[in-house]
C-alpha cells in the first residue's frame, strides 16, 4: 500500500510539469503581449520606465522557455504567481481565499450529492420498475435537464420572496470584508445551503443514475444469490455485498467533482455572486488578465490531480483487487 | 457409493425432500416463461439425486425453487416442496415467504447450495473467511473466535492447503478449483441435511472436476447428508447418482434409480441422451448420434408432449395433442410418455378434457 502511494506520488511529478507547461501556453496564446493590453486599457499614459520595468520583470523580450522558467521558478521558490493586471495586485493575494471558499463549497456539495444520491440510487435499483423508481427517475431527469443558473434564479427568487433572506453571495454584507471569526464562519454556513443545493442538483441526478446502474449490475451477480442462499437477511445482504461493490466506481469518480465545480459552475457562481474561483477565472479570461488566468488554471489542475490521487488511494484501500492490477 | 446405501438401510426410509408437481413461471413483459412446468422428486436421507437435462430445461430453476431464491419476475405458481427439518417436522417450503425468517434459517443451516461458477459466487471484495464466518454466525450459537476456528477447520476439511492463511485471502487470489472448495466449505459449515449442487464442476477443468466430485462424495459419506446434484454430464451421473431425474422443458420426463435409467431407459428423450454420449469403444465409424432439432423457444412451447417435435417415436395425432401424465412402470421408475399406455392415454379426447 505504501509503495502504491509512493509510486502514485512519483507519477504526479511529470503530470504537474506538463500541466504547468499547458497553463503557461494558455497565458501566451492570445495575440499580442499582455503589456499591450495593459497599456491600452490604462487611462493615463504609462511611462516608459514602468513598461520597461515590467518587461524586465516578466522577461518578455526573452525566449518563451526563459519566460516559463521565470514564472515556474517564481511559483516554486517564492510562491510568486505574478501580478494581475486588472486588479493591479499580486495573483497570490487574490486567489487564496477564493480557492479556500471554492474548496469549502466543493466539499459540501460533494457531501450533499453523496448523502442524497446514494440512498435514492439504492432505492431506485432495489425497487426497479416500480412507481417509486419511475418517480425518482423523472425527478432525476428534471434535475439533470434544468440548467444550474436557472435553478439559481428560481431558488433566489423563492428565498427572497418567501423567506426574506438576503440571497446571493456567501456572506452577509457586514462580513464580506471582515477577518475570519466564528461569526463569519457561521454566517458562511447559513449562506452555503443555496449554492450547495443548486450546484449539487445536476450531480445528484447523475449520481442517482450511476448508483442505480452500478447496483443493478451487482444485484444480479451470483455472489448475491450465494449470500442469500447462506440465509442472510435481505437488508444486511444488500449493504454488505452489492452496495459495497457498487460504491467503488463512485469513489474513483469523486475527483471529477473538483474541475466540474471550479470551471463548470462559473455561470452559476456569477448569478449567485459567489466569491469562488469560477467568476474570477471567467473575468480574467475576458480581460486577458493572463497571469491570473494561467495561475488559476494551474491551481485548479493541481487540485484535480490531488483529488484524483486521494480517490485512487481511497479506492485501493476499499477495493482489495486494485493493488494487484 | 456403496457405504451410502448401507447407511440408508440402517436409517428410516423416509424422504428428506419431496417435491410435488412444482411449477415455477417467470412473468416477463413478453409473456410467461414456464421454466418449471411440473416437477416431482423425492430424495431420501444420505442419497444422491441427479437432475439431468439440456441447458434451459429448468434444472437450476428447480434447485432455486427449493431454496426459494428464484430471481424476480420468477414465482412458484403451484406445487409443494416438503422438507423434513432436523426436529422431525415437515415444512412446505413453497408456502414460505421467500424473505421471511423461516426460510432464512433453513438456507445455509439445513439446505445449502453451491453454484456453477465459483469465479463469481464469492464476493470480490470480502475475504473467504468473512463469508464462511458469516454463514457460521448466522446459524450456530458461537462466538466470533469459535466461528473463526470452525472456518479454518472447514477449509482444512475441504482440502485447502494452509487454511488459516486462506481464510484472509480474497477470492481472486484463489484458483477456480480452490474457490469451489471454499464454496463447499461455506455450504457445509453448518452441517446441512441437504446440499444442492448446481453444476458445481461445469466451469472447472476435468482433473479439478474429478477432485471436487470425490470431495463431495467423501463429505457426504462422513456427514450422511443428501445431495441434489444438477448436471448435464451423464458421465458424472453414472458415477455419483443413486436416483436420476431427466428433465425436458421444465418437465420430469423420466425418473428412477440410476440402474433403471442407464440400463432400461424408457423415455425416447432419455434414450436419445444416452445415445449421444461419445464412446471410444465403438468399432464402427458411425457418426455420433445427436437429437434432431433444438430446444424450442420458451414462448413457443409445443402442445401435447413437449418433446414430440424432436421425438423419433412420435405418434401423429396423439403426441401433439395429449399431455402425457406421469406413469409408474416398476417401483419408483416413472415416465411421461404415450408409448407406455395407461387407461387414460388410450382416449386422447378424454385426456384433453382434463
Amino acid at each position: 500500500m505504501i509503495w502504491y502511494i509512493a509510486r502514485r506520488i512519483i507519477y504526479l511529478i511529470p503530470t504537474l510539469l506538463i500541466i504547468s507547461v499547458i497553463a503557461f501556453a494558455v497565458i501566451q496564446l492570445p495575440p499580442g503581449d499582455f503589456l499591450a493590453s495593459l497599456i491600452s486599457k490604462a487611462e493615463e499614459t504609462v511611462d516608459q520606465a514602468q513598461v520597461d520595468a515590467l518587461r524586465e520583470r516578466y522577461g518578455l523580450d526573452e525566449p518563451i522557455y526563459v519566460q516559463y522558467w521565470k514564472w515556474i521558478s517564481g511559483i516554486i521558490t517564492r510562491g510568486d504567481f505574478g501580478d494581475s493586471f486588472e486588479w493591479n495586485r499580486p495573483v497570490s493575494d487574490l486567489i487564496w481565499e477564493r480557492l479556500g471558499l471554492t474548496m469549502v463549497i466543493s466539499l459540501f456539495t460533494l457531501a450533499f450529492v453523496w448523502i442524497v444520491a446514494i440512498p435514492i440510487g439504492i432505492y431506485s435499483a432495489v425497487k426497479k420498475y416500480t412507481i417509486g423508481d419511475y418517480l425518482v427517475t423523472i425527478i432525476g431527469f428534471i434535475g439533470l435537464a434544468i440548467p444550474n443558473f436557472l435553478l439559481a434564479l428560481v431558488l433566489m427568487y423563492i428565498a427572497f420572496r418567501y423567506f426574506g433572506q438576503s440571497v446571493g453571495g456567501l456572506f452577509s454584507p457586514e462580513y464580506i470584508e471582515a477577518d475570519w471569526s466564528l461569526e463569519r464562519a457561521l454566517d458562511l454556513l447559513s449562506h452555503l445551503w443555496l449554492p450547495v443545493i443548486i450546484l449539487g442538483t445536476a450531480g445528484t441526478a447523475a449520481l442517482i443514475r450511476v448508483m442505480r446502474a452500478n447496483l443493478l449490475d451487482e444485484l444480479s451477480k451470483l455472489y448475491v444469490d450465494a449470500a442469500r442462499a447462506r440465509g442472510l437477511s435481505e437488508l444486511k445482504l444488500l449493504f454488505k455485498y452489492p452496495v459495497r461493490v457498487a460504491l467503488n466506481p463512485l469513489v474513483s469518480a469523486m475527483a471529477w467533482v473538483f474541475p466540474a465545480l471550479v470551471s463548470g459552475s462559473a455561470i452559476t457562481s456569477i448569478v449567485l455572486n459567489l466569491q469562488t474561483t469560477g467568476p474570477l477565472l471567467y473575468r480574467s479570461l475576458q480581460a486577458q488578465d493572463m497571469y491570473l488566468a494561467g495561475s488559476l488554471i494551474l491551481l485548479v489542475s493541481v487540485l484535480t490531480i490531488i483529488g484524483t490521487l486521494i480517490s485512487d488511494i481511497l479506492l485501493a484501500w476499499i477495493d482489495p483487487r486494485i493493488q494487484l492490477q | 457409493m456403496q457405504p451410502t446405501h448401507t447407511r440408508l438401510d440402517a436409517a428410516t426410509d423416509e424422504a428428506l425432500l419431496e417435491v410435488k408437481d412444482v411449477k415455477t413461471h417467470f412473468f416477463t413483459d413478453e409473456g410467461i416463461v414456464k421454466a418449471v412446468e411440473g416437477v416431482n422428486l423425492s430424495l431420501k436421507r444420505g442419497q444422491t439425486l441427479c437432475v439431468v437435462g439440456e441447458s434451459g430445461c429448468g434444472k437450476s430453476v428447480t434447485a432455486r425453487s427449493i431454496l426459494r431464491i428464484v430471481p424476480p419476475p420468477g414465482e412458484i405458481v403451484s406445487g409443494e416442496i416438503l422438507f423434513r427439518q432436523r426436529d422431525g417436522s415437515a415444512i412446505d417450503l413453497a408456502k414460505l415467504n421467500p424473505k421471511g425468517r423461516e426460510i432464512r434459517e433453513i438456507r445455509g443451516g439445513e439446505i445449502s447450495m453451491i453454484f456453477q461458477e465459483p469465479m463469481s459466487s464469492l464476493s470480490p471484495v470480502h475475504t473467504i473467511g468473512s463469508q464462511i464466518m458469516e454463514a457460521i454466525l448466522l446459524h450456530l450459537p458461537v462466538t466470533k473466535q469459535e466461528a473463526r476456528k470452525r472456518a479454518v477447520s472447514m477449509l482444512d476439511l475441504v482440502g485447502i492447503p494452509r487454511p488459516s492463511e486462506t481464510l484472509d485471502a480474497y477470492s481472486f487470489e484463489l484458483s477456480g478449483g480452490m474457490r469451489q472448495r471454499a464454496m463447499i466449505a461455506i455450504a457445509l459449515a453448518c452441517e446441512p441435511q441437504l446440499l444442492i449442487a448446481d453444476e458445481p464442476t461445469t466451469a472447472l477443468d476435468v482433473t479439478t472436476q474429478a477432485n471436487i466430485l470425490d470431495l463431495i462424495a467423501d463429505l457426504q459419506q462422513q456427514s450422511g447428508m443428501s445431495v441434489l446434484f444438477i448436471t448435464h454430464d451423464l458421465g458424472v451421473v453414472a458415477e455419483i447418482a443413486d436416483e436420476v431425474i431427466v428433465m425436458y422443458l421444465g418437465r420430469d420426463v423420466e425418473s428412477g434409480d440410476v440402474d433403471a435409467i442407464f440400463h432400461d431407459p424408457k423415455h425416447p428423450y432419455t434414450r436419445a441422451l444416452l445415445q449421444s454420449i461419445p464412446r471410444y469403444d465403438s468399432r464402427d465409424n458411425k457418426r455420433l448420434y445427436s437429437i434432431k432439432g433444438t430446444v424450442p423457444h420458451p414462448f413457443d412451447r409445443p402442445t401435447g408432449c413437449p418433446f414430440h417435435p424432436r421425438c423419433d417415436d412420435f405418434i401423429p395425432e396423439q403426441c401433439n395433442r395429449v399431455d402425457p401424465q406421469r406413469i409408474f412402470l416398476s417401483g419408483d421408475h416413472s415416465v411421461r410418455c404415450l408409448l407406455y399406455p395407461t387407461a387414460a392415454s388410450h382416449s386422447p379426447d378424454e385426456e384433453l378434457a382434463t
